[in-house]
């Protein structure tokens, strides 16, 4: 028997353990590249043939398929973690949803074809499942992870080769901010209209009070948002006051205003870096797709 | 003079406190819970389409499995005979009795599911399999969907319920919290299948 005393700390390590395993659990592995080999499958010359093959079919079609293998689920749902997984990493374009995640995990033996909306209807649960089943199964059966795997993936290239969806030149961010966008407008009117008319006399107040409230007014809409409103706010403002007594008084220019101020602007505002490493389009996943074990 | 720029900060708070007050919010989160809850209809719809063939592939193989048989169409008619519509979630009795019926099917087919495992020939039936792995696709869409309905009846509901969005809610849009799944569901979809010999 514990003793009430040895008992107390032992629940409550063991609630932190539980806590601690869950939370490691749940982690979604960053996307470093189309191929995440964290069960260490692929030698590296195939994994580096198949990330330019995969390149190389994006480049063609849009699609973006990845790979991610996995040592072990510890205990989680492979269809909960696999979609997680894609949705985190946002595989496809946005509003294409051109998405595919193949998922190996070797220790519980799951396989998983995560599917994008946009892709549902081409790579359908019916032909995820016969390629798991024909072309993935047998190889891993008889050991041969990279063959399998090389085989799956081509086997899904094969599938959705036709579903070209041309890249957009845009950029992602347009078509997701139009409501921040109008957030930001909305802000820096309003801020700009308060502030000028709070220091009308005062330009070096209405350049401060209304780059404040344009920041206040943006500032449920993310702090990147409301950093940039509150500095376009207050320039416009201090223009409005400096052309409105520009027009009384004879014009005397740009003289005080600029006090320590929002010189934030639109730096690391959700903007992907336009580097060459991969990232996700921003595709949507809806649990389509395809489960298997070997 | 006085009097305009009197009037423009009026309008300027008027305009100030519609966007605070959350009308907006309101109505744009009410339509994204009613989008959800489409989604899921739209796959619990999936699911009752795929039925009939998976009904009649089984009778193929196992016809003398009339009780489970008959019990998969039974339960989906029963789930088709409601109305699933946006309304349903404005009567808590309603949205029970459909989810009810949908919990109703889900057990029934993962009894069909588990009969089948017992036949070889229909265990590797092409078309079998397939529509195997349909139906578990559509589960796991389901899944999904509820899970967004989920997490948006949560905003809706916070904002319904939160200051000050919930004086909006209550004196101007007459809104509610709406209903959503229950642990209970969720026991009744992770359960495995009962097989009685």
């Amino acid at each position: 028997m514990l003793s009430a005393e040895l008992s107390k700390p032992l629940v409550i390590s063991t609630l932190c353990l539980a806590w601690l395993s869950v939370a490691i659990a749940l982690d979604v592995p960053p996307l470093t590249g189309r191929i995440v080999d964290l069960a260490g499958l692929l030698p590296p010359d195939m994994e580096s043939a198949l990330s330019s093959e995969l390149a190389a079919h994006e480049q063609r079609t849009g699609n973006q398929v990845a790979l991610l293998t996995l040592p072990t689920l510890e205990g989680e749902s492979l269809e909960d973690y696999a979609h997680r997984v894609a949705t985190s990493w946002k595989l496809g374009q946005k509003g294409t949803d051109n998405g595919v995640l193949l998922l190996v995990v070797p220790r519980e033996r799951r396989i998983r074809i995560e599917v994008g909306y946009g892709l549902e209807g081409t790579l359908t649960d019916a032909v995820s499942a016969r390629i798991i089943r024909h072309v993935i199964v047998p190889r891993f059966r008889s050991g041969d992870f990279a063959e399998g795997i090389s085989a799956g993936l081509k086997a899904i290239l094969g599938t959705i080769e036709g579903t070209a969806t041309p890249v957009e030149s845009a950029h992602p961010g347009n078509s997701a901010s139009g409501g921040a966008f109008s957030v930001f407008v909305t802000a820096v009117i309003l801020g700009a209209l308060i502030g000028v008319m709070v220091g009308r006399s005062l330009r070096v107040l209405a350049g401060g009070v209304s780059g404040l409230l344009s920041f206040f007014l943006a500032m449920p809409s993310g702090v990147y948002l409301a950093l940039a409103a509150g500095a376009v706010g207050m320039v416009v403002a201090f223009v409005l006051a400096a052309l409105s007594g520009a027009g009384r008084r004879g014009g005397r220019g740009w003289d005080g205003g600029w006090g320590p101020g929002w010189g934030g602007g639109y730096g690391g505002g959700g903007f992907p870096s336009s580097s060459d490493s991969f990232s996700g389009g921003g595709g949507d996943f809806g649990g389509g797709g395809a489960s298997g074990r070997w | 003079m006085l009097g305009r720029s009197v009037m423009m900060s009026v309008g300027t708070l008027c305009l100030v406190l519609i966007s605070g007050c959350g009308y907006n919010q309101i109505q744009g989160l009410d339509e994204e819970t009613n989008a959800a809850w489409s989604e899921v209809l739209n796959q619990y719809q999936r699911r009752a389409d795929l039925i009939p063939n998976l009904v009649n592939t089984v009778k193929g193989y196992a016809a003398h499995e009339r009780e489970t048989l008959e019990s998969v169409t039974r339960a989906r008619a029963q789930v088709g005979s409601i109305m699933a519509t946006p309304e349903l979630l404005r009567d808590p009795a309603a949205f029970e009795k459909f989810q009810q019926a949908q919990r109703e099917l889900s057990s029934a087919l993962s009894r069909l599911l588990a009969v089948a495992e017992q036949y070889p020939d229909l265990k590797a039936n092409e078309n079998f399999r397939d529509l195997q792995s349909q139906l578990e696709g559509t589960e796991n869409r389901v899944t999904v969907a509820r899970k967004r309905y989920i997490d948006k009846v949560a905003e809706y509901n916070k904002a319904v319920r939160f200051f000050p969005t919930n004086l909006t809610a209550k004196y101007i849009l007459h809104a509610e919290v709406k209903p959503t799944f229950t642990v209970a569901d969720e026991k009744a979809v992770s359960r495995p299948p009962e097989v009685k010999f």
